[in-house]
């Protein structure tokens, strides 16, 4: 009996997923990735004050859905509603969330460390804190669970903000190199005039109009930034329209190079300079009322430059491949030779940078908010809980749990690079 | 190698220069009135009812302003709308400058804005000369608290407004007499600004040159004289040259802060440097020579937990658990470094200190280990795999000849790229296990100086870090060629 051979997908990504199915450590990886996602974005529904569904005098009620169109500003609650402990309304019929508290929640009857072994103030085992409660009773379990989201937003804006900007300069300096961009001389100086100019009139002049905005709501504000960015892309679009007309003189019609690939290195080495933790603190302490998103907003525009330099030496190996020549030759244009056949082609080893990021990310935001930085009172993060440890060191599960989540997350994150790097290392190919 | 050296050197300034405006640009938009941060943020007067009093405290604040190079203006040149002056430095007020911006953005007219301001002023001044009795009492409190909004907003609605209700509270009250006269005037002059808009200014920029009497060039290279003659009192040498300024909490010079407490972030680094360096060389050189092997992957999965393990989380576990009598093991002291009496012999002294270094250096030191041994052992896997080394074998070499001189110093390179991060890790690298013992050294103290704002010593510091990974880079550039002469910098 012959055995009919199956088929085996021989593209790259196919390869690179079997080499990585046969690392058992990093599937697992994946997988508890999966469920940090999991909890992340269910964090709302799996620990909450308020119900999924209530009634109360004979009305129904969706408390939790209601929240969230109450925080886009867009529904209120009702009048009876507006202002209640949701832990001690009087309901006729209600269906909770697993666990019945949030975060921020204070139960004034358990505060001061209540164990998870010690006996709790509390009707019945359903309303039992499981991982006990600081020194404000606030349940520790719905803070690990909320904290996961916390960890699951720093991942994801942190990581898109540096990918973003790193594949755009990495993009950059890598294909283009020091000799691959060349424009006519006189377009060269308009468009940094026309930069600074644009810069001027965008926000320079209108400071004024962007604070007093920012002052009086989001909405206004981001109309106000639009009309910014805008006057910005237009004044430096005039000015390269000026330069098309100029190129007929001769003198500014002659080529220059432009030095992309040192300007951008040079970039990439200013930044490397200044030690991240100490940038980040410096940024915090410059701002007036800094919070976490800030916090990871700060974070993901300090940490580019892996994923830059990662991109660069990948852009640098494909760009005099043949598939390249072929798309030059056809006279594509620059950018969409870039973002449509050199990058998806070397975008393999920036998933490696981005999984470390990740891990480095959450670390970073972690020890941040251990230290109290860019942190409300009211904000309940895996770092915040951790330090609260400090003040009582009766509280063992506060020493120990959310620094287990922490050191989790990051090893899950750290293998997963591990995996990857291991799967599309050509060597193991066979 | 020299040429190298000096190219490299020249390169460094370019970006420590850059560096230099970050820090600089950084420290020009923090929130708040550096001069009242300065000054302990007392009230300048703001409540204060006598004129002395008052003019006192706006001298001391017009001082300080001087004192700390704030009269200047911020850079070699501006570009400004045309609207403003350019004398608009001098106004050394946070508030009055904002304010003044502003009304500029509205109407760009600087002559009428400026008389408007001007006439705000007097109608201050003017308050101090009024006798104050019963009748006059709350009318005053409302006028004093109206005159100060006024200096600090440009909205139209606001300022009419708090003019209508300076009217109001001074109609027809004689002892006020002066006040109402002025409010009118002031009321006048703000109607004219307002009639005599033009905004088109705002739209043409203007380049202002002001050399070198500025606040970026003074707080870089200092206004005393460079090589011969003294300083003089009231002139600062600049960073360059170690003069780092003064700190804001209190007013002590930051060098001085600086020099207490680095000694401990140094000793806790070098020393946790040395320890976690000799032990894993050997370690990492252990598992690639056993790859493959159960011992191998069981110190590849040690190290890696040990890698992911934060240090806040194990240094607050310590601290829990094995630091106080809780749990039943009180086997190190919580923090600090420990009470030292004049009259304890150097043993006894070294022994106290060590016994209260022993967790944080531990803390310091697992992760080390970790990442080290596990670059050792990358980088020793690579060089074992090479032409080389199968010549050195193939010539009879035995095991630890080839591995101690053939490979090891190849393998040397991760190493050092490690090692080029520790410069700036010696005074940045223990920030937070500095923080969890209590250890006076720059993580405290750059974290002390986060909380109360005091921004001279969280940018000296941040330089600091900037410098020393500059020096760091360099210093590994060179070493690179000495362990590995195929590394050559002559092009």
């Amino acid at each position: 009996m012959s055995k009919i051979p199956q088929k085996i997908d021989q593209s790259y990504w196919g390869i690179v997923k079997r080499q990585f199915n046969k690392n058992r450590l990093a599937v697992w990886s994946l997988r508890m990735v999966y469920v940090i996602f999991f909890i992340g974005i269910m964090a709302d529904f799996i620990a909450n004050d308020k119900p999924f569904f209530c009634r109360i005098n004979g009305n129904s009620y969706f408390p939790i859905f209601k929240s969230y169109g109450v925080g886009l500003g867009i529904a209120k609650y009702p009048q009876e509603l507006a202002n209640v402990n949701w832990n001690e309304v009087k309901y006729d019929f209600v269906v909770r969330t697993p666990i019945p508290y949030s975060p921020q929640n204070l139960d004034l009857k358990n505060k001061d460390y209540k164990s998870p072994m010690d006996e709790q103030d509390v009707e019945s085992s359903r309303w039992r804190h499981h991982l006990g409660t600081d020194n404000l009773g606030r349940d520790v379990l719905a803070g690990m669970v909320h904290g996961t989201r916390t960890a699951m937003l720093v991942g994801i804006i942190s990581m898109s903000i540096s990918v973003l900007i790193g594949i755009f300069f990495g993009a950059l300096a890598g294909y283009f190199g020091d000799k691959g961009l060349q424009m006519s001389r006189g377009r060269f100086w308009l468009s940094i005039i026309g930069f600074f100019l644009g810069l001027y009139y965008a926000f320079g002049v209108r400071s004024y109009f962007l604070s007093k905005a920012l002052a009086e709501g989001m909405g206004g504000f981001i109309l106000q930034l639009l009309i910014s960015l805008g006057l910005l892309i237009g004044i430096f679009a005039l000015f390269n329209l000026i330069a098309v007309l100029l190129k007929r003189i001769p003198f500014f019609g002659k080529k220059v190079n432009v030095p992309v690939d040192i300007m951008i290195s040079r970039l990439i080495e200013v930044k490397v300079s200044i030690p991240t933790l100490l940038l980040i603190l410096s940024i915090v302490a410059v701002m007036s009322r800094p919070n976490i998103l800030m916090v990871m907003v700060i974070i993901g525009f300090t940490s580019w430059t892996g994923i830059a330099k990662y991109t660069r030496a990948e852009l640098l190996k494909v760009r005099s491949l043949e598939f390249i020549q072929a798309a030059q030759s056809l006279g594509y244009s620059e950018m969409r030779t870039i973002f449509k056949h050199a990058l998806p082609n070397s975008l393999s080893s920036v998933l490696v940078a981005i999984a470390f990021g990740v891990a480095s990310a959450i670390l970073l935001e972690s020890s941040l908010s251990f230290l109290g930085i860019g942190m409300r009172p009211e904000d309940v993060t895996w770092g915040s809980m951790l330090s609260a440890a400090r003040g009582y060191f009766k509280a063992w599960w506060l020493a120990i749990i959310p620094g287990f989540a922490i050191f989790v997350t990051v090893t899950v994150f750290n293998l997963l690079g591990e995996g990857l790097t291991d799967a599309m290392d050509p060597r193991q190919k066979q | 190698m020299f040429k190298y050296i000096a190219k490299r050197i020249a390169y460094f300034i370019p970006t420590l220069l850059i560096i230099s405006l970050i820090t600089f640009g950084l420290s020009k938009i923090t929130p708040g009135d550096p001069v009242k941060l300065a000054l302990g943020n007392r009230d300048s007067g703001g409540d204060a009812g006598q004129a002395l009093e008052k003019m006192a405290s706006e001298k001391a604040y017009y001082e300080k302003a001087e004192n700390l190079g704030l009269n200047l203006p911020t850079f070699y040149f501006a570009i400004a709308s045309s609207a403003l002056p350019d004398t608009m430095y001098k106004f050394v007020k946070k508030a009055d400058k904002e304010t003044l911006g502003d009304l500029v953005s509205q109407y760009g007219n600087w002559k009428e804005i400026s008389a408007y301001h001007k006439q705000l002023k007097e109608l201050e001044f003017s308050l101090f000369d009024v006798v104050v009795d019963n009748t006059i009492f709350e009318n005053m409190k409302e006028i004093k608290q109206k005159v100060q909004l006024l200096y600090m907003t440009s909205d139209d609605m606001d300022i009419t407004n708090h003019i209508k209700s300076l009217i109001k509270n001074t109609e027809g009250q004689p002892r006020l007499n002066t006040v109402y006269m002025k409010t009118q005037k002031l009321d006048a002059l703000y109607q004219e600004m307002k009639e005599k808009k033009s905004v088109a200014n705002n739209y043409i920029p203007v380049l202002h040159w002001y050399g070198t009497e500025n606040q970026y060039h003074r707080w870089l290279l200092g206004n005393a004289p460079w090589f011969i003659g003294e300083a003089k009192p009231g002139q600062s040498k600049g960073f360059l040259r170690g003069d780092f300024g003064q700190s804001y909490l209190d007013s002590r010079p930051i060098a001085s802060k600086l020099k207490d407490a680095i000694p401990w972030t140094l000793l806790m680094n070098i020393l946790s440097l040395v320890i976690f360096y000799s032990i894993s060389i050997p370690i990492g050189v252990f598992s690639a020579t056993n790859k493959g092997t159960r011992k191998d992957r069981f110190t590849t999965i040690f190290l890696f937990i040990m890698y992911s393990l934060p240090s806040f989380w194990v240094a607050t576990l310590l601290v829990t658990f094995i630091t106080t009598d809780e749990y039943g093991l009180n086997l190190f002291p919580t923090y600090g470094l420990g009470e030292i009496d004049d009259d304890m012999s150097f043993i006894e002294v070294l022994g106290t200190r060590a016994y209260h270094l022993v967790l944080p250096i531990f803390c310091l030191v697992y992760g080390g280990i970790a990442y080290v041994s596990r670059q050792m052992r990358t980088g020793m896997l690579n060089t074992l795999g090479q032409d080389y080394i199968r010549t050195a074998r193939a010539k009879g070499n035995d095991e630890k000849t080839v591995v101690w001189k053939h490979a090891f110093r190849n393998s040397l390179i991760p190493i050092i790229t490690i090692f080029s991060g520790i410069f700036p890790g010696l005074i940045a690298g223990s920030f937070i296990i500095e923080y969890i013992f209590s250890i006076p050294g720059m993580g405290k103290l750059a974290l002390e100086a986060l909380t109360a704002r005091d921004f001279p010593m969280i940018f000296t510091v941040m330089m600091l870090g900037a410098i020393l990974t500059l020096v760091g880079n360099l210093v590994a550039d060179i070493m690179y060629s000495v362990v590995d002469p195929r590394i050559s910098f002559e092009k």
